[in-house]
């Protein structure tokens, strides 16, 4: 989450929104966002619905893999970046800015 | 009378072998469970909350479409790193 939120200026210049999602509370993830200071939402998907249609949940783990998705204008999903390839999201911000080169 | 014996121990080793190989490939390659959701799909609409100190907060996907793009970011648990 601390990557995203290094990169959220470009992101967001990129008129890109980073949300965050994890089977924590509303409460939990808001602590979580104060102590790491992020500063954009922490989605709380409590019982993890959103994650199983997602595809994302882990039953071993009862939670979900590490997984971002990077889904354009039009809702369809233009990168995905899976597992330890979730860890620095450079491929979706390169990704982003070079949408907004391309416009 | 030799020969039967010969070729029931190569019978089972064939066998042991034809069952035993795909396991020990398996393991050798942990394969990363294959994605639902593959790029070019539509991304599923969903309603979500968040605290943001003072309210709960609706996000839906939705509500950026035709504005934004969006990063999903799924993590494991609040308090790990990454």
């Amino acid at each position: 989450m601390k990557a995203f939120q290094q990169n959220l200026k470009k992101l967001e210049a990129a008129d890109t929104q980073v949300l965050g999602v994890s089977m924590d509370s509303p409460y939990a993830n808001k602590a979580f966002a104060d102590q790491i200071g992020v500063t954009f939402p922490l989605l709380s998907d409590w019982g993890g619905e959103v994650t199983r249609q997602y595809g994302v949940y882990v039953d071993k783990y009862k939670a979900a893999r590490r997984v971002n998705f990077l889904i354009g204008k039009d809702g369809k999903i233009l990168e995905e970046q899976i597992d330890r390839d979730a860890i620095d999201p450079k491929k979706i911000v390169d990704e982003c800015e070079r949408k907004k080169l391309n416009r | 009378m030799k020969r039967r014996g010969v070729s029931a121990v190569l019978a089972v080793w064939l066998l042991t072998a034809a069952m035993v190989c795909p396991q020990v490939r398996a393991q050798g390659k942990p394969a990363p469970a294959p994605m639902k959701l593959k790029v070019g799909d539509v991304a599923p609409d969903f309603k979500l909350q968040y605290f943001d100190g003072n309210d709960d907060k609706n996000v839906t996907l939705s509500q950026y479409r035709g504005k934004s793009n969006v990063v999903l970011a799924f993590y494991i648990f609040a308090f790990t790193g990454g």
